[in-house]
């Protein structure tokens, strides 16, 4: 078959070209965006992904650490140690605020754990362990607000010296600061409490997920993929909607690009479709003339708005660490079929205007 | 009737109503038999396009008939109309109308596809027509590298490429010189003649006059009785001297299609400069 709806299409290079690009930008805007918030809700369960803990105890009810507060007796943790397949538990606390200094300040999470034990940074890059006043941040808090080593910052209203450097635990969102397990208790006022328990286990993780939860009445027992899928879904839902309207404000540029470049084709090409109707197009070929060539360009800048995605990715964490751009095949997935939707949407007028063509136009001069 | 490719009958085509009705084509009767070149002459607004738009199928009459193969056309449901055209019918334009995005071979394909033929055999077919109308060493050429004569040859290809039994030609020399114009109406000639199909011509030009069988003269939509025809001197157009402007210059009298054609004659002042030819042409009542 004569591919006459590619050769209309591309007849006119530039036009072409501009239909392609205008899509392909709506896509890489709704792929970016989408990546965007993939990473920062992978980024915002890190401390969770990153920690060794196989099970993480929080007030029963509470599934999470982002948006809520959980408060457990410290004697949960002694009760739980003596359970089967239990390693080791350590109990954290947890807070939010805001990080200052005086080169700005920035939303954070207030890690309180035991020195030495496994709730705190899992990587140290430069300094050392808080001590009593200390406080450990992520190096790339430290470098957008000019934090080095020995400098004093502000958290949850007390003056905390900077003792080390982690690194990985900042995101667009906020950043995790870890203080040592007593100065949270003081600086809280919730001696004998802690947010969360720690479990490592020598056993099958699940059930001695089950086993504490039977075991020990007032708390939640999940293990670390359930908790870190509930802390993500819990950002996702907070941002659903933001998504949606950014997303559809995506589509509907795309829509109108998609809508525009094919009618503006269909309308330089008049007197050849009327040419085709007459050798003996029939309706059912004009509609597929202009799906085919809808599709052909969508499909391009789908293409191509994948690669500049992943582009814009790769110089974005060269430029800007906390942002993370991760492009999940769920998010692909969606954009080609936004891309299709749009194609199928925008070719509804074109089709019309071509189904309108009258065969006995080839028989009237040009103007 | 049996032998007939094409009839027309008591053919009608009314555009508007009321004050703004416009009478067309009016009680048009037509019979072209297979290898029979009818060339359809007459002014401007006088219907022969929309004759010839009917006679394709893509204009249906207020009322008549059209029995292409047996069948009544204006008995067709319009969604059955393009697949006939593209088998039944081949058109040739006065604008040649080739699609511009594709090459030469294309545009045949292309055609051939339209009725169901495709890959191999289509390429086959397109290539053997292209070549045997002399435009082998043109296949991948766009239309715009194409000369005029070269165009119509490819349009002439793109309508004989489903072998329908009728052609359709609409001005099929205007836009040619002399010369190709010539070999254009020697090709449809020998189109009818060799492959027996049947060819209706719609033009203004003289020159296809030597390759017709039949000539017939519409004005004011319907065909008229006996024509004594005269050329204008200035364009070349054939003019009925019944109606159209004249002068009359050492007792001979020279007609024209129009007061511009013969007042630009007048101021010329050239008698002798073109030949005042009167022939009959025609004499059939209805067309037959």
């Amino acid at each position: 078959m004569v591919p006459i709806a590619r050769r209309m299409l591309f007849a006119d290079r530039r036009r072409a070209l501009l239909g392609v690009a205008g899509v392909a930008i709506a896509l890489v805007m709704a792929l970016t965006l989408d990546g965007i918030f993939a990473g920062t809700t992978r980024q915002v369960s890190r401390y969770i992904d990153t920690s060794p803990a196989d099970v993480f105890i929080s007030q029963e009810g509470v599934r999470t650490i982002h948006m809520a507060i959980s408060i457990l007796p410290m004697t949960a943790a002694d009760e739980i140690r003596t359970l089967p397949g239990v390693d080791w538990a350590e109990p954290i606390l947890f807070s939010n605020d805001a990080l200052r200094a005086p080169g700005g300040r920035r939303p954070s999470y207030v890690i309180g754990y035991t020195p030495g034990g496994r709730g705190g940074p899992q990587t140290l890059v430069q300094g050392r362990e808080p001590g009593p006043g200390e406080m450990v941040i992520d190096d790339s808090a430290a470098t957008a607000l000019n934090i080095t080593l020995g400098d004093e910052v502000e958290v949850l209203g007390a003056t905390w010296t900077v003792s080390g450097l982690t690194t990985g635990m900042t995101s667009i969102v906020n950043t995790s600061v870890y203080v040592t397990f007593d100065d949270l208790t003081t600086v809280l006022g919730s001696p004998g409490a802690a947010s969360y328990i720690l479990i490592g286990t020598d056993g099958d993780t699940e059930a001695v997920a089950n086993s504490i939860e039977a075991a020990i009445p007032g708390v939640e027992s999940q293990t670390r993929p359930r908790f870190s899928a509930e802390e993500r879904s819990v950002v996702r839902e907070m941002s659903t909607d933001l998504l949606y309207i950014m997303s559809l404000t995506a589509l509907l540029v795309g829509l109108a690009v998609i809508g525009l470049v094919l009618y503006a084709t269909v309308l330089s090409r008049l007197r050849d479709i009327g040419v085709m109707k007459a050798l003996g197009l029939d309706g059912s070929g004009v509609t597929r003339l202009v799906l085919i060539q809808a599709m052909w360009t969508v499909m391009t800048a789908f293409v191509l708005a994948v690669g500049a995605t992943f582009g814009i990715g790769a110089v974005v964490a060269a430029a800007a660490p906390d942002i993370d751009v991760v492009v999940e095949p769920a998010s692909l997935l969606r954009a080609g079929a936004g891309a299709v939707l749009v194609a199928v949407i925008g070719v509804i007028i074109p089709i019309i205007k071509v189904w309108r063509v009258d065969p006995a136009t080839v028989f009237r001069r040009p103007s | 009737m049996t032998n007939t490719a094409l009839a027309a009958i008591q053919l009608d085509k009314t555009y508007g109503e009321g004050s703004t009705e416009v009478h067309a084509v009016r009680a048009v009767d037509l019979e072209v038999q297979p290898g029979e070149v009818v060339l359809i002459m007459g002014p401007s607004g006088s219907g022969k396009t929309t004759l010839l738009s009917m006679l394709g199928a893509m204009l249906r009459p207020s009322s008549g008939q059209i029995v292409v193969d047996g069948g009544d056309l204006t008995a067709i449901s319009e969604s059955r109309l393009p697949k006939l055209r593209a088998t039944t019918f081949g058109f040739v334009f006065q604008d040649f109308n080739l699609l511009g995005p594709l090459t030469a071979l294309e545009n045949v394909e292309f055609a051939l596809n339209l009725a169901g033929v495709t890959g191999h055999q289509a390429r086959k077919r397109a290539e053997g027509l292209l070549t045997d109308l002399g435009l082998g060493e043109r296949l991948s050429f766009r239309p715009d590298k194409l000369s005029g004569g070269e165009k119509q040859r490819v349009a002439i290809a793109r309508a004989l490429a489903n072998q329908p039994p009728i052609i359709l030609a609409d001005e099929p020399t205007a836009n040619l010189d002399s010369k190709i114009g010539h070999e254009i109406a020697r090709l449809l000639r020998r189109i009818a003649t060799e492959e027996k199909r049947a060819v209706v011509i719609v033009s203004h030009d003289n020159r296809l006059q030597d390759v017709a069988d039949r000539i017939l003269w519409l004005e004011d939509g319907a065909f008229r009785d006996l024509h004594t025809m005269s050329t204008d001197p200035i364009c070349g157009m054939s003019v009925d001297p019944s109606n159209a402007p004249h002068l009359e210059i050492d007792g001979e009298v020279i007609y024209f299609c129009s007061t511009v054609c013969r007042d630009e004659y007048g101021t010329s002042g050239a008698p002798g400069r073109h030949g005042v030819r009167a022939e009959r042409i025609e004499d059939e009542p209805d067309g037959r």
